[in-house]
């Protein structure tokens, strides 16, 4: 009885504990296998203070379409501006990340509460930290895949075998995918085409790049 | 000595922008004004190009982007993005009609008293006929080739969204030639008319989504 216990729990155990999809199938690696892992993972798509980073946005909550110009500059070496705007080029929010302090310099009446501030708060984050601490190291046929912490949550970020391009970043709980942004680059520090999916609502946001004239 | 030669040069700018911008006389403002209406009165539809800068003061480039424009009277009016993406509103009733590059939706504003406003600006401005607005307050000034109208609004809620709007004459034939948005903030959006048709036959189907 007892051991049917144990091993049942044990069961159970594992079960919740790999319950990530993301690392399904992953091999993990040693942080220092042949000296070649960096310590760090970069995510360099907004990482140029010399470019505007100009997207057109369109953003899906639920059943409801918006659309806008999502604007992205790296202001110092760790100050980002985040400013999304109507094609009309009326402002609807602006952000600033300093480090890790976050202040919000204006937010369209509509938009400003608490639980839309922190979403995209937290998304746009997501998309322009560049370094962060790699906890774990794994790796299947196509990708090398890295796992930083993230406040409580982690960030997995998955590069391509070969090219070096950053192609995925899936932010998780323990046990849970919230996040995934997909990225499609040509040039290797460009992303031409950013799509940012939640999992536990129905809000994506897809952003495309402005064209070069 | 330094302090004279600072009063000079300023004097010197301070002049030179008072040349390129010289306040309306009481009489120049009326008969500007009666132009722009009788003008405004005679047009019962324009197409043209525009382009639009949006300036935010820590881009190294104002975000350009460009598109045409048809307005029929009284009211209709289409703004449509090509470049870089296609994008069009289409102005109608209390409704703005969106495709959005192939995704279309349809947004009432019957009930956004602000909103309303915006959308009034945008299709007021276009004839350049929105001098008897009670909601803001009007200046008139000369600028080389053009005259220059500056509407702040009184409203406070507009005021948080729109410091200032601008719209630039032509002299010759006084249709609209330039809009100006200012921000609080100082960062603006200006949107430059060009290839201007007047008065061609434009279809209702024009402003269906």
């Amino acid at each position: 009885m007892i051991r049917f216990l144990v091993i049942s729990l044990s069961l159970v155990f594992s079960l919740t504990s790999c319950s990530l999809k993301t690392t399904e199938g992953l091999r993990p690696i040693g942080l220092n296998e042949n000296g070649k892992l960096n310590k760090e993972v970069e995510n360099l798509y907004f990482s140029n203070p010399e470019i505007d980073y100009v997207y057109k946005a369109k953003i899906k909550v639920y059943k409801k379409n918006f659309g806008g110009i999502l604007i992205v500059k790296k202001t110092g070496p760790k100050n980002h501006r985040v400013v999304f705007t109507t094609e009309f080029g009326s402002k609807l929010l602006d952000f600033q990340f300093d480090g890790d302090k976050f202040t919000k310099n204006f937010v369209v009446e509509d938009l400003d509460k608490k639980f839309i501030i922190n979403i995209l708060r937290d998304d746009f984050k997501l998309l322009i930290t560049e370094k962060s601490d790699i906890l774990k190291a794994f790796s299947s046929e196509v990708h090398n895949v890295f796992k930083a912490q993230s406040e409580e949550r982690f960030n997995y970020y998955f590069f391509e075998k070969g090219t070096g391009k950053l192609q995925k970043i899936v932010n998780t709980t323990k046990r849970k995918e919230k996040v995934e942004v997909n990225f499609t680059s040509t040039e290797k520090e460009i992303a031409d085409i950013i799509s940012i999916k939640h999992n536990n609502f129905k809000l994506t946001i897809d952003l495309e790049k402005f064209k070069k004239k | 000595m330094r302090n004279y030669l600072f009063l000079l040069v300023f004097v010197l700018i301070g002049g030179s922008i008072a040349a390129q911008e010289v306040a309306m006389s009481a009489s120049e403002i009326s008969a500007f004004k009666q132009k722009v209406i009788a003008t405004a009165k005679s047009t019962n539809s324009i197409k043209a190009d525009f382009v639009q800068f949006k300036h935010l003061d820590f881009l190294a480039n104002d975000v350009q982007t460009s598109g045409k424009m048809v307005f029929k009277a009284p009211n209709l009016v289409k703004w449509e993005y090509t470049n870089p993406y296609q994008y069009s509103v289409i102005f109608k009733e209390d409704k703005l009609l969106i495709n959005d590059g192939g995704t279309k939706s349809k947004v009432d504003i019957g009930n956004s008293n602000l909103f309303k406003k915006l959308n009034e600006l945008i299709v007021n401005s276009v004839k350049g006929n929105m001098f008897n607005d009670a909601d803001f307050r009007v200046s008139f000034y000369k600028v080389s080739k053009h005259y220059k109208a500056v509407f702040v609004p009184k409203d406070k809620k507009i005021a948080n969204y729109i410091a200032s709007f601008e719209l630039l004459f032509n002299k010759d034939d006084a249709q609209v030639h330039e809009v100006k948005m200012i921000e609080p903030s100082k960062d603006f959006t200006r949107i430059i008319f060009s290839n201007r048709v007047l008065n061609s036959k434009v279809n209702d189907s024009v402003f269906s989504n």
